[in-house]
């Protein structure tokens, strides 16, 4: 039923490296990620996992770096955003792109007024005059259910709580409709209370404007609880995705596996956690066949030889293990 | 039969700020009064949000800050009144492991000569070669290789650090250790690898813990009994099957249905909490969470509740249970609870 939405947003094999003193990082090194409109797209991985770098990388935000998207493309809407000017780039950032950030204390201007800092957002989008702005600043602002706003417009970032930042950058965001957002933890450095008002807020902005959005993450109850389909992240690759139904019901790559088994869960209770053994690889210094193989318990030598390529398992979902040869389709079936 | 092996009681831990008004000071209460006791081998989880003062309750435990008032005995001996002197006898019995596995390594000492400075310390190992065996024994007790004791922090990941930390900390052959969010910097793997490492070396090394953190999922898989806090106070106390399957505290409800389950299917109610947690500096009164209450009552803003018993091992600070009737509602659904 999925299937009959349209791609939004489509990232085709695409390569982020960052040029180094030391060498040739390769962060992101060949990623496949659709992402369908209205719904919600998690991306997961641990730290190193190249997720962010693909959130920058579609945003365009890797000038100032050593970072380039080398190869592949990135279409938003069918047209490539890869190799455009810098300033059709800034025109689609914050209008028809646009994205919050883990800390919301160091992605607000400290020395700048709420309520500037939102207007700028809009009269750099919109043929608005300030008035009509700080209109729609305002109300943006009450949609997101902050309290004393029209206070609040006046007064600096440090004046308020963690979440509250938080609930302006979303207000930030979302200000000028964007197509689609791209939420990097955002609510990783809340309280859990707190990333329970802000996951809510999301979902609700979500029905209600029909944004696309790209959500990253670690935290795979947030993912649960958020996303419509999952992609799973390792070494600056998608090794799975899926639905997440099928991700969390039926994970075949054996680092899915591994994660899931990894978190306690609440009101289960067992002696010891499944782990993953070692730590991701130095990306100076990666295996060369399967990139997980050093860590994996299923691992053969043909892992340790040849990078695998995606399985089809039905479904949408897709597996990059050698052990799902053979089990093509048949889950899809069901 | 166990035995206890930390009591406190009414600890308090108030840090004065000055306000500016006439030279006033005020006082951020951060711990207000605590009472609790853990028994040899037992595991206390300790959780809260931001801001409860989870961490300042383990600091003032191990007096790395000095508590305001209260008192602290630990294996029968009452300490909070210790100088420094006295205390580094104490130590011995009772160690810690942080947070931030960057910050509490010196990045200039090797590993060796990081877990060798408390044996050093405390006298318990003299000659190099004592030194050397006791270094490589505690590595391998936390999972790491024998070369990598002539290594530097910054040669390893945060995981190794946190295992790194661990081993200083069992150095002296503790009793208590008080873990303060040992694996909320570390990765999922990561983590899961360190909680199986501590609950290894629990039974190894007959270990008590303090288990400090904020992640509901993490506490109740390492704990038996668990505190939850709320601006500088406990709400709730109890075993963990009791208090995880039947929290009473409304605050401790909120809390575990805002944590995120890792099942798409699972269907819950999720209690959503108004607003931020008041300041430590000029706490509500009554009852501290009355302000962000769904369930408060005209008392609540007046009085502060006393500790209620609704369970065999489980008491919470809520004036819901008042009664007489609550208390008998509440021992009969304890009875339903499920011990693995």
């Amino acid at each position: 039923m999925e299937d009959t939405k349209k791609n939004i947003l489509e990232i085709k094999n695409m390569h982020t490296y960052f040029y180094t003193d030391s060498g040739v990082v390769k962060s992101v090194d060949g990623v496949d990620i659709e992402l369908k409109q209205g719904s919600t797209l998690g991306i997961v991985g641990e730290s190193g996992s190249g997720k962010s770098v693909t959130a920058l990388s579609v945003m365009g935000l890797l000038m100032g770096t050593t970072g380039k998207v080398t190869e592949g493309e990135i279409l938003l809407d069918g047209k490539d955003i890869v190799h455009v000017s810098e300033e059709q780039r800034r025109k689609l950032r914050g209008g028809k792109v646009s994205m919050i950030f883990q800390e919301p204390m160091t992605s607000l201007n400290p020395v700048m007024r709420i309520g500037d800092q939102l207007m700028e957002a809009i009269l750099l989008h919109q043929k608005v005059s300030k008035k009509e702005a700080e209109e729609k600043a305002i109300t943006m602002l009450k949609e997101t259910g902050l309290p004393r706003v029209e206070r609040l417009m006046k007064e600096y970032p440090f004046q308020l709580s963690g979440g509250q930042r938080q609930r302006v950058m979303i207000a930030m965001a979302l200000v000028c409709k964007p197509e689609i957002l791209i939420a990097d933890e955002p609510t990783t450095a809340l309280d859990v209370t707190i990333q329970a008002q802000i996951l809510d807020l999301m979902n609700r902005l979500k029905k209600e404007t029909g944004t696309s959005i790209l959500f990253i993450t670690h935290d795979l109850g947030v993912v649960a609880e958020t996303c419509d389909e999952v992609v799973v992240m390792y070494c600056g690759r998608v090794v799975e995705k899926g639905s997440v139904y099928d991700i969390f019901a039926r994970p075949s790559h054996p680092y899915t596996e591994g994660l899931l088994g990894s978190i306690p869960k609440l009101g289960v209770h067992v002696e010891e956690l499944d782990s993953i053994p070692g730590n991701v690889p130095n990306p100076k210094y990666m295996p060369k066949g399967c990139k997980f193989a050093p860590r994996c318990k299923y691992a053969t030598d043909q892992c340790q030889e040849t990078e695998p390529e995606f399985y089809d398992l039905g479904n949408g979902h897709l597996s990059k293990c050698f052990r799902c040869a053979g089990s093509e389709n048949k889950k899809g079936v069901e | 039969m166990s035995k206890t092996l930390l009591k406190v009681e009414g600890v308090k831990q108030y840090y004065p700020v000055s306000t500016g008004l006439m030279g006033k000071t005020a006082y951020v209460k951060a711990v207000d009064g605590v009472d609790f006791e853990v028994e040899e081998g037992e595991v206390f989880g300790i959780v809260g949000e931001s801001g409860c003062g989870k961490s300042t309750l383990g600091k003032s435990i191990c007096k790395l800050i000095e508590p305001t008032a209260g008192k602290i005995w630990l294996d029968g001996e009452e300490i909070a009144g210790y100088s420094n002197r006295q205390m580094q006898a104490v130590r011995k019995k009772i160690q810690m492991v942080f947070q931030d596995p960057y910050a509490s390594l010196n990045p200039r000492m090797s590993v060796r000569d990081i877990i060798a400075e408390p044996l050093i310390i405390h006298g318990l190992a003299s000659t190099k070669e004592d030194i050397d065996k006791r270094v490589i024994e505690l590595l391998r007790a936390v999972g790491l290789d024998d070369y990598h004791a002539n290594r530097y922090p910054h040669e390893f990941s945060g995981g190794q650090r946190q295992r790194i930390g661990i081993a200083r900390a069992l150095a002296v052959n503790p009793k208590l250790i008080i873990a303060d969010e040992p694996v909320s910097a570390l990765d999922v793997s990561i983590q899961s690898q360190v909680l199986n490492l501590m609950n290894q070396l629990k039974k190894e090394f007959n270990l008590t813990y303090i288990f400090v953190a904020h992640d509901l999922s993490v506490v109740e898989h390492i704990s038996d009994r668990v505190g939850v806090m709320y601006l500088g106070n406990f709400v709730e106390v109890g075993d963990k099957y009791s208090l995880y399957q039947r929290p009473m505290h409304p605050y401790t409800q909120a809390l575990l249905s805002a944590v995120p389950v890792p099942d798409p299917t699972a269907k819950r109610e999720r209690i959503i909490l108004e607003g931020n947690i008041p300041s430590a500096l000029n706490p509500p009164t009554g009852c501290k969470f009355h302000t962000r209450c769904p369930k408060c009552m005209e008392i609540c803003k007046q009085t502060a509740p006393e500790k209620y018993q609704v369970g065999e091992n489980h008491f919470v600070y809520c004036h819901l249970y008042d009664s007489d009737e609550a208390k008998m509602k509440a021992s009969a659904a304890e009875e339903t609870i499920v011990r693995e």
